[in-house]
This record gives C-alpha cells, sequence and structure tokens, in this order.
C-alpha cells in the first residue's frame, strides 16, 4: 500500500508538469487549429535558460526560475512572429503552419546542438536529495516543488482564462477568430498573449525537467507526452488537457512501477490507441459540427 | 410527384432550435423557393439535406428513399447536390480541373486500371473529357478553361459552382443564394441559366435567394421560413399576397 | 561507376522511394504524417525477417515489407482519418516513436544493438527500377479520377463530399500507397546497408522525407525527384558543416511556408510537354510577342 501512494505522488508531480506542456499546446490549438509542434523546442530552450542563468549568471533559484520562464515566454512569441505571422497574415491552408511549426522545431533543437553541443548537462544540485517524510511515505524534495509550483501555476491560468477580461477575449477567440475580430477583439494581441503565456508555462516545465532528469538537445521530445495528453483529454479542451496529463502521469509511473520501465513510454502510446477507439473526443472534448 | 420530402425535420443546437418541425415536399422538376429573414434556418435545411448536419429529429425521403443522416457522399451519390453560400471552388485548380474532378463518378474504372494504364482507363478518361468539355460549353466557360478558378470573376466563380455541381449529374440540384454580390443583369442571366439547365439535365432545383425578382421570376412553388419554422408555402403569387409572409417582412402595420 | 557516388545514388534512389509515398499523401491528398520512418521500419524488418529467416527472394520479400507496412497504415486510418483534427497527425508521431520503442526491445530481432548479416542485395539497377516503376504508378494514379479526388480532398474537403468523394476512403488509400512506398523504401534500405537498428528510423528520419516533399515542392512529383537527389547528396558533399546542416533545413522550412511555400518546383511538373510549353513561352517572348499561356482568354 505504501508503494502504491508513493507510486501514486510521483505520477501527480510528472503529471502535472505535463499538464504545463500540455495548455500551452491546447491554448494554440484552441486559437490558431494546428499542432504546434515547435512547442518542444520551446521547452528545451527553457530548460537551457534556467540552467545557464543558474550556472553562468549564478542567479539565486527562484530568480533564475522566473528569469528562464520569461525568456522562454519571449521565446515563443518570436517564434510566433517569425513563422506563424505571416502565415495568419496570408490566410495560409492550415498544413503551412504544420509544416512551418515543424521548421521551428528543427531548428531549435539543431541551433543548440551546433553551438553548444550534443551533450548531456546536470542542473546543480538546489535541493537536497534527502526526501520529505510524510509518515511511512517518502516524498522528494524536488517532485513537491513539481506539483506546488504547477499546481500553482495551472490554478493562476485557469483563473486568468475563466474571470478576466483577458481570459473572456481569449475565450471568444477560441470560440470564432473572425467573429471575435468584428466584435473588437484585438485577435492578434490575444494570440500573442497566449504564445506568451504557453511559453510561460512551457519555461517553467522546462526547467523542472532539467532539474529532475538533465539538459539535452531532445529533451523537446518530451511534449509528445502532453500532446497524447491533450488528445486523452479533448483536443482543443483545457481541462481536458490537465485532466488528461495527470492521469497519463499516474499511469506511466504505475507502469513503471508494477511492470517495467521500458513499458512507460509505450504505456502513452498504448492510451493513445485505447482513446482513439473507444472514445476519439476524448475524456472531456465534445463532437463538433461544421459550420457550411 | 415529389422528388424529396421533408418529415418534420428538426436541429437543435444546444439550446437553440435552429429548423423546427418543418414539413415539406419538393415536386419534381419543380424549381422551388425557400426564402425568409436572415437566420430563418434556410442554410441549415440545406445541410440537413445533404447530410452536413445530422437532424435532431424528423426523416428525409429522396425517391421515397430514406436518405436521413447519410453521409455527404452518400447523399450526392443518391443524386442531390448543391452550391455553397460562401463559394467553395477547388481554388487552385483550373476551371476544367473543377468540373473533370466533379465528373468523376461518370466511369467506374479502378485504381489498378489507372496505375498500369489500362484500355479501360484511357477510354473512360477521354469519356470524361469530353463530359467536362460539353458541360464547359453548355455554361459558356470554355474560353477561360485553362484559368484558375480563384482568379475568375466573382460571377463565374457562382457558375463555375453550378458547372461543377451539374457535372456530377444529380437530379436535384440545391442553391444557396446563387445570386449573392451580382448585379440585376447578372441575375437576370442567371435566372435564364437556371431554368435552361433545369430543363437540359432534367433537373429539380431547390434555391434559396434574397433577390426576390428572381425567386419570383422562377420558381414554381415557394417555402417560406422564419424563425426555423414553416411560415407559409405556395405559389409565388400566393405567398405574394399573404399577410403572414408581408409581416415577417415588412413588420406589423400600424 | 564511382562507389561513392554509386553510393550517393542508392541513398538518394532509397530516399526517393519513401519521399514518393510522402508526396502522395502530404503534398496531394494535404496529410501531414510524422510516421513514415515506423512504415519504413515496419517494410525493413519484414523484408529482412523473410530474407534472413525465411530465405525468400529479394523482391518478393521487400514487396512483401510494403505490403505489411501498408497493413499497418490502414490500422492508424481507420482511427483517425474521419476525426476532425491534428488527430490523425499526432497519432502517426505517437506510432513511429512506438515502433522504434517496440523494436529497441523486440530480441528476435536484436533489439536495440540491431541486427546485422542481411544480405546485400540491393544495388543501384534495382533501385532504379523500383523507382521508375514508383514515379509511373503515382504520375497515373495522380491523373486518374482517384488522383484528381485526392486532390480535391486537399483543396476543400466539404465540396469533395458534395460531388460524392468519399473523403474517408480516398484519405485511406492515399495513407495505404503511401506505406507501401515506405515500407518498400526501408525493405530497399535493409538490404542495401544490410544492418538495421530502430535508432535509424526516429522522428528525425520522419522529418527529413517531410523536409523533401516540402522543398522540391508540395504536389510536385518531378520536384520531389529533384528534392531527393539534391537533399541526399548535399549534405554527402557538406560534411565539414555537417552539424549546422539541420540548422539550415529548419531555417528553410520556415522560409519556403513563409515565401515560396510552393517549394522547387511550385506545383508543376517537369514533363516533355511543359518542357515544350515553356520554351515556346521563351521564344515568344524574345520575339518580343509576350503571348502568356492565359492570354487569349480575356
Amino acid at each position: 500500500m505504501t508503494q502504491f501512494f508513493q507510486q501514486f505522488i510521483n505520477g501527480l508531480s510528472i503529471g502535472s508538469v505535463y499538464a504545463l506542456m500540455a495548455v500551452g499546446y491546447s491554448l494554440v490549438y484552441s486559437i490558431m487549429n494546428f499542432s504546434n509542434f515547435s512547442h518542444g523546442g520551446v521547452i528545451m530552450f527553457g530548460a537551457y535558460f534556467g540552467y545557464f542563468l543558474l550556472t553562468i549568471y549564478k542567479l539565486p533559484f527562484s530568480v533564475a526560475f522566473i528569469g528562464a520562464a520569461l525568456l522562454t515566454a519571449l521565446m515563443a512569441v518570436v517564434i510566433e512572429r517569425v513563422a506563424y505571422t505571416p502565415l495568419r497574415e496570408r490566410k495560409a491552408p492550415y498544413l503551412y503552419f504544420i509544416i512551418s511549426a515543424m521548421g521551428a522545431s528543427i531548428f531549435l533543437e539543431n541551433i543548440i546542438i551546433a553551438t553548444i553541443g550534443p551533450t548531456f548537462r546536470t542542473y546543480p544540485e538546489i535541493f537536497s536529495k534527502t526526501p520529505f517524510k510524510l509518515g511511512v511515505l517518502s516524498v522528494g524534495r524536488l517532485d513537491v516543488l513539481m506539483f506546488v509550483t504547477s499546481a500553482i501555476c495551472l490554478a493562476l491560468l485557469i483563473y486568468i482564462i475563466e474571470y478576466t477580461k483577458i481570459g473572456k477575449a481569449i475565450r471568444a477567440t477560441a470560440y470564432n477568430i473572425k467573429a471575435s475580430a468584428l466584435m473588437g477583439v484585438n485577435t492578434n494581441v490575444i494570440i500573442i498573449i497566449v504564445f506568451a503565456l504557453g511559453g510561460f508555462l512551457a519555461g517553467i516545465a522546462g526547467v523542472m525537467f532539467g532539474m529532475k532528469y538533465t539538459v539535452y538537445p531532445q529533451i523537446g521530445a518530451i511534449t509528445l507526452k502532453s500532446f497524447i495528453a491533450a488528445v486523452f483529454g479533448g483536443l482543443g479542451s483545457l481541462q481536458g488537457a490537465v485532466v488528461g496529463s495527470i492521469l497519463l502521469g499516474i499511469i506511466e509511473t504505475f507502469t513503471a512501477g508494477y511492470l517495467s520501465s521500458q513499458y512507460r513510454d509505450l504505456i502513452a502510446f498504448a492510451l493513445l490507441i485505447g482513446v482513439l477507439v473507444v472514445r476519439p473526443m476524448g475524456l472531456m472534448g465534445k463532437a463538433t459540427e461544421d459550420k457550411a | 410527384m415529389s422528388i424529396l420530402q421533408l418529415n418534420n425535420i428538426t436541429k437543435r443546437f444546444g439550446g437553440l432550435t435552429a429548423v423546427g418541425n418543418v414539413d415539406f415536399k419538393v415536386q419534381k422538376n419543380s424549381i422551388t423557393g425557400l426564402i425568409g429573414p436572415n437566420g430563418a434556418g434556410k442554410t441549415t435545411i440545406f445541410n440537413l439535406i445533404t447530410g452536413v448536419y445530422k437532424l435532431s429529429e424528423g426523416t428525409i425521403l429522396f425517391n421515397d428513399k430514406d436518405i436521413t443522416n447519410k453521409e455527404t457522399y452518400m447523399v450526392a451519390e443518391s443524386g442531390i447536390t448543391r452550391t455553397f453560400q460562401n463559394i467553395r471552388l477547388f481554388k487552385k485548380l483550373s476551371v476544367y480541373e473543377n468540373i473533370l474532378t466533379a465528373c468523376h463518378r461518370n466511369v467506374d474504372y479502378s485504381i489498378l486500371d489507372a496505375l498500369l494504364m489500362l484500355p479501360k482507363y484511357r477510354k473512360e478518361e477521354k469519356l470524361l473529357k469530353e463530359q467536362a468539355d460539353e458541360l464547359l460549353e453548355i455554361m459558356g466557360l470554355t474560353a477561360r478553361k485553362e484559368l484558375v478558378a480563384n482568379n475568375l470573376p466573382y460571377g463565374l466563380q457562382r457558375r463555375l459552382e453550378i458547372a461543377r455541381a451539374l457535372a456530377s449529374r444529380p437530379q436535384l440540384l440545391l442553391l444557396d443564394e446563387p445570386a449573392a454580390g451580382m448585379n440585376p443583369d447578372e441575375t437576370e442571366q442567371l435566372m435564364l441559366l437556371i431554368d435552361e439547365i433545369r430543363k437540359k439535365f432534367n433537373l429539380t432545383v431547390l434555391i434559396i435567394e434574397h433577390h426576390m425578382d428572381l425567386i419570383m421570376g422562377i420558381c414554381d412553388n415557394i417555402l417560406v421560413l422564419n424563425f426555423g419554422c414553416k411560415l407559409a408555402e405556395g405559389t409565388p403569387s400566393e405567398i405574394q399576397s399573404n399577410p403572414k409572409v408581408i409581416e415577417a417582412y415588412l413588420g406589423v402595420e400600424g | 561507376m564511382n562507389t561513392y557516388i554509386e553510393g550517393i545514388l542508392i541513398l538518394a534512389g532509397i530516399n526517393l522511394m519513401a519521399v514518393l509515398g510522402l508526396s502522395l499523401l502530404t503534398g496531394f491528398t494535404g496529410l501531414f504524417s510524422f510516421g513514415h520512418a515506423g512504415f519504413m521500419a515496419i517494410g525493413g524488418y519484414t523484408s529482412a525477417m523473410l530474407s534472413v529467416k525465411f530465405n525468400c527472394p529479394f523482391i518478393p520479400a521487400v514487396l512483401a515489407g510494403g505490403l505489411v507496412a501498408s497493413f499497418f497504415s490502414m490500422i492508424i486510418g481507420k482511427l483517425t482519418l474521419n476525426l476532425k483534427g491534428d488527430y490523425f497527425c499526432i497519432a502517426t508521431l505517437g506510432f513511429g516513436e512506438a515502433i522504434r520503442l517496440i523494436l529497441d526491445n523486440v530480441q528476435y530481432f536484436g533489439g536495440a544493438r540491431g541486427w546485422p548479416g542481411i544480405p546485400n542485395s540491393t544495388n543501384i539497377w534495382n533501385v532504379l527500377a523500383f523507382n521508375i516503376i514508383a514515379v509511373l504508378f503515382l504520375a497515373n494514379l495522380i491523373r486518374s479520377r482517384h488522383g484528381r479526388n485526392l486532390i480535391a480532398i486537399r483543396e476543400e474537403e466539404l465540396a469533395s463530399q458534395v460531388i460524392g468523394i468519399n473523403v474517408f476512403k480516398h484519405k485511406m488509400i492515399s495513407l495505404m500507397i503511401s506505406a507501401a512506398y515506405a515500407g518498400i523504401a526501408g525493405g530497399l534500405m535493409a538490404h542495401y546497408m544490410t544492418f538495421l537498428q530502430p535508432k535509424m528510423f526516429s522522428l528525425v528520419k520522419s522529418t527529413e522525407l517531410t523536409i523533401i516533399v516540402i522543398f522540391g515542392g508540395l504536389g510536385s512529383i518531378s520536384g520531389s525527384v529533384l528534392g531527393a537527389l539534391i537533399l541526399t547528396a548535399l549534405p554527402e558533399f557538406l560534411r565539414s558543416v555537417s552539424q549546422w546542416r539541420l540548422v539550415f533545413y529548419g531555417l528553410a522550412v520556415i522560409f519556403i511556408m513563409i515565401s515560396r511555400p510552393e517549394g522547387l518546383m511550385g506545383g508543376y511538373e517537369l514533363t516533355p510537354s511543359s518542357l515544350k510549353k515553356l520554351l515556346i513561352r521563351f521564344k515568344n517572348r524574345s520575339q518580343g510577342k509576350v503571348k502568356g499561356l492565359e492570354g487569349g482568354n480575356k
């Protein structure tokens, strides 16, 4: 039983970081209707920003953490301006957006390999490795940080989306971008805000992954998990992305714990197939009808 | 004899009833008009007939066969095709390719015939090209055959969309505001064209339009919708003198 | 022939085989796949298994590889092709990675360490023959009613349905042919390298194939051919800057999308008749009477 709870908490913490990535992806998807495959590259940059702010500039952890997230947000916005804005202005077909996103992803990953090198880098030790004791359970300090930080960020995001004026504009734009523009919503600004929000969360996720594992140019590949989680929860639904991510994190941890760690990555794909067979619209998605 | 029968069709989007309990028959070989104020549910009815939307309630019969909630391509196969309010051409293809593509069901060579360029493929492909040329001629588009669809003037784009619909040899053609954005002269031409193709192709036409001259001029029968419900039906003169229709369009007097 | 050049040509031919398949799917049908390396892997491992373990001759083994890859693509297609949204895209991405992970763990095929000792049967001539047939088949398909339906789906899905095109079925046909091409490419590769390893079929490989299609021009077979030749040969000659190669690729892809999305060939084909047209245009221009191809219409 102890092991069960232990795994559960680990799964919760990893799932919550998946959620940070998945909401960024879902936000963009809900507004621009394409899978932003450059999200992985952005997360990877977040991990490197955090690493360099800590090691070269020797900033205090909290400053480096926030700094990395802000830089990553900026990065996401720059990518939007360079790779997507011209396409939006031209009303280019959806395929071009995906391809452009892929180009951005290739560029981001390889510019790091070409300049900094493909080596794995380890974050300096910030938290002691000795875990918290909660009765019989022992919980890693980093896992606690991951969970708490993600929970706060997600709560803030949901607050912004549901209760602020900007959030209202984002929801309206997601619902119908043309109509929102006609109603006086500056959709250009909304898109920038969405990329900045997604980038900020990606930066936080990147730093935490960097601390948990190591930093390397391919770390962005982990976003595949968040794409799957987003489908799992319902493509385009924020709540779905969060729920899907946390479930995926827990299922993965249990698979690794009770079966074999080799199956940990495969289970995500099995889950994807399962969802597509049983309930393609995901846990919280709705079947929609296009307007002709 | 009726070709299309709408039996109490209803479509709800969440809490909103876009079309409520509409009961209507379209007579074979007629030109039937579908009119009503904006948001009355006219295009929704087209979407329901062609299977773009699924019905909430009711049934649709075409030639006495049930086509309720069939996939769009199946509805097309059974003989119903349509145009769109916001033109949907294959924009980057030429006028000719637009038509040729739409002829695809008039022959039946298989993929294998095509891959190996077997005689059947050559023969039927030649047939398709003749059909496409013939249709271009009828629709007066031969001179612009090679032009990319997107570069056509607006009026001709509408014309091409009708031509493309005809290429699939429908029995029932649904036209969604074919005269939108046309000047009176073009509208007049379009009217003549619709009447001509109806005779030539032995068609039944169901048409949504706001140009009352066009509707009153060519329709045999008219269905008036308001707020998703049937307001009236009858011949153009009956409709023009129907007090309920006048009220819906002009408001209550006094 | 110089063996170095020959080697590059064989590699280009193998890439081309997969690129032609992807060109059908992405360029002509408008579907985007991240899983073609996975189909190559299936084709490669199937054909290698047939020739190593069952002494099957080369050509049937390679063709069987294509068939099995096609079968797998059908499963993905059945699940995702009738869904609106990026489901297909994400499913292919997951599929490609899953195939690699599974192969990593199948000791029968040597697992992650790889599988040596596959007969060296691929040579420049059979690659050439495969490619010629593949190009002819693709060109014939594209000019048929089935091919036109695929292009129609790429251009305007709803309008395609309204003229009676079964969109799901046609997407499926496109996917299955596309995966078969990739599977055959995988088989050719297995019998050229004489060695297979799951990491040869990573996401990077899928991405590379897509880049070639885009570079050559979406919706152009001759563009894909040129693209495969240039982009396979170029890195070989630019070994010294190889780590910058993908950086430039990434930038080039974005640049192509925002400035010249039609790629190298711009949806046009290099055929004898199109060359003749071009020639006539040049001649007319030099004689000072510009008669554009569409000039007589107004």
